[in-house]
């Protein structure tokens, strides 16, 4: 499991950098001139954009006039590229935490190793409880190794100059701020937990529900893959928005990107996603503490 | 009888409108090997889950050293070791890391203690390989060796013989014997084999239906049977007139081709005079003793299956 994290990151940085070898060269200062001189054009010609695509345009033309202005390189990859692009690697990681929640309690039936774990000094709650934590601490550990191998590759392919590069982001008073690269990183890393959170206990509770690890497995993984494709289909209809995979991206509240339904709002998102939690817990519990177990 | 270490009173457990178990009430006092006899699905296997709380029960109590198994669950589970059915342990383990693993739940269980078990029963040459490479019968024993290493009080075995050949057995019921005699744990076993049954336990409780119908001591058993002598003539009928009128008052039955006499084997000199005084032939005079497997088909009705 971990060997295909590992496996998985290499394999990113690597291709990062030799994407960047291979388009690297040529002058990075006059094609950024180019771009403005681009953009400008395109929103003087067409007078029926939409004013997001053109909020998007000024936006990228203000940053290029920094990058110039204070002659930084966008296209040079620094080691926090690495680390950014590993962030989008925590679906990998949820996967990976997601089969392993899938058979924490399914499997002890399917081995029959229930009979024994269950006869013994320890009341059913205790053991799911350790079950749970211990299914995060995968999880823990997984980002963990992630984000300190990623540094570690963006530090090995491209030395440690850009650790102190400043993130930049234009803010809504139209002016460029830098903030801190190791922030932006976490933010990232952030958001991804908390969908990795829900969909992990979503695995624990078909884990409970269903006592075979291949139901499980099979069932978790359906609706991780599925459930976000089937949520946009269905977000013409109002009720959507008190679906699971409606609320499971925070992301879609950060600026740049629009929510699924216009009416939802962050604070929305985060009492769904604690009303599913608690939810989904709650089943589980049941389903684990209240069934005899005759097979 | 001893204080008992477990008890069982009321006991029931309903599904639906099926009754599985019905108002079981038995004590079982330390050192005592106690057999639960019956016909497939009378219930013990029932049972013997609702004493370990894998199934819950419907009324009734459940007590082991005093402690209630329904309301005092974990210290109560203290006191018990169980198989329940056949052993299975984490088979990408090996034996001895099956071990630690169980061991840690219980409160002072010992590396010293977990050698100590696995000398007990003689695992200690393949304790370190993988469980998947365990053959039955150490699997068995493995179960076994789980089970007794917080030294319970009390310790189940659900059909703990399944699929073990006579060696494998004959071990077992030596380290059961050994444990009652040695750190005095009662022990429950649940099984289809009576004969086993017959040289393992000290009482047995015979289920079926899911009712008690009766608990009764195999040595009390032994003494008390009814003893039959069979006897075998070539003319039957003539004997059977004969021997009827003779004793009259002790069950003389014609059955096929013998009679049967309830009657101590000191009557089979007598009965032999007779029957030559009176011309007849006869083929063979023996003593037969009533063995538990015909007791507990005499009490069941004969019925194997619900």
């Amino acid at each position: 499991m971990v060997g295909f994290l590992v496996l998985a990151l290499g394999l990113m940085s690597g291709l990062m950098k030799w994407d960047e070898s291979r388009s690297s060269g040529g002058d990075w200062k006059a094609d950024l001139t180019q771009q403005n001189i681009h953009y400008q054009t395109q929103m003087a010609e067409s007078k029926d954009t939409d004013s997001d695509y053109k909020e998007h345009l000024t936006k990228q033309i203000k940053t290029n006039e920094y990058y110039l202005a204070n002659d930084m390189n966008p296209y040079a990859l620094s080691l926090w590229d690495y680390v950014n692009a590993s962030a989008s690697l925590v679906m990998l990681i949820t996967i990976l935490t997601v089969i392993v929640a899938a058979d924490m309690i399914a499997a002890e039936f399917t081995w029959g190793t229930i009979k024994l774990l269950l006869v013994g000094p320890a009341s059913r709650s205790k053991i799911m409880l350790s079950k749970y934590i211990s299914t995060m601490m995968f999880a823990l550990l997984l980002l963990i190794l992630s984000f300190v191998l990623a540094f570690a590759a963006g530090a090995a392919l491209q030395g440690f100059d850009g650790l102190s590069l400043p993130h930049l982001n234009v803010g809504s008073d139209g002016v460029i701020h830098e903030s801190s690269m190791i922030v932006d990183s976490l933010q990232k890393y952030g958001y991804a937990v908390i969908s990795l959170l829900m969909y992990v206990t979503l695995a624990f509770m078909i884990s409970a529900a269903f006592r075979s690890s291949s139901m499980a497995i099979a069932f978790s993984l359906l609706f991780m893959l599925v459930g976000n494709m089937v949520t946009m289909l269905l977000s013409g209809y109002e009720w959507s928005k008190y679906l699971l995979f409606a609320n499971i991206d925070l992301t879609q509240y950060l600026p740049g990107n629009s929510p699924l339904r216009p009416e939802m709002t962050l604070g929305f998102s985060i009492t769904m996603l604690v009303a599913y939690y608690v939810v989904f817990q709650l089943i589980a519990w049941t389903l684990f503490t209240k069934r005899d177990v005759a097979a | 009888m001893k204080e008992a270490v477990l008890q069982l009173r009321n006991v029931t457990k309903t599904i639906g409108r099926r009754t599985i178990v019905s108002d079981l009430s038995f004590d079982i006092p330390a050192g005592e090997v106690f057999g639960f006899l019956g016909p497939n699905g009378a219930g013990k296997t029932t049972t013997i889950r609702m004493i370990v709380g894998l199934i819950s029960m419907t009324k009734g109590e459940i007590t082991v050293k005093g402690v209630s198994v329904r309301k005092q669950f974990e210290q109560a589970m203290t006191h018990i070791g169980a198989i329940v059915e056949n052993p299975e342990m984490y088979k990408f383990l090996s034996g001895y890391q099956n071990l630690v693993h169980f061991a840690r739940r219980h409160s002072g269980v010992t590396k010293q203690r977990i050698d100590e078990v696995v000398q007990l029963l003689g695992l200690q040459n393949r304790i370190h390989e993988k469980v998947k490479r365990y053959s039955l019968g150490m699997r068995q024993r493995l179960g076994v060796a789980q089970a007794i290493l917080h030294k319970p009080s009390v310790l189940i075995l659900d059909e703990p013989t399944n699929g073990l050949d006579p060696a494998g057995i004959r071990e077992l019921r030596d380290y059961l014997r050994k444990l009652t005699q040695e750190e005095g744990i009662a022990v429950v076993v649940s099984s289809h084999l009576l004969s086993e049954m017959e040289l393992m336990c000290d009482r047995v409780a015979i289920i079926q239906g899911g009712k008690l119908i009766d608990v009764r001591s195999l040595q009390e058993a032994k003494n008390s049977v009814q003893t039959k002598i069979i006897v075998e003539s070539s003319d039957i009928e003539s004997a059977h007139r004969l021997l009827s009128g003779a004793f009259n008052h002790q069950g003389v039955t014609l059955v096929g081709d013998r009679i049967e006499i309830t009657a101590d084997r000191s009557l089979i000199p007598d009965i032999a005079r007779l029957l030559v005084k009176a011309g007849l032939d006869v083929y063979g005079i023996h003593a037969s003793q009533q063995s538990l497997e015909d007791q507990f088909l005499e009490i069941t009705g004969g019925e194997m299956v619900v």
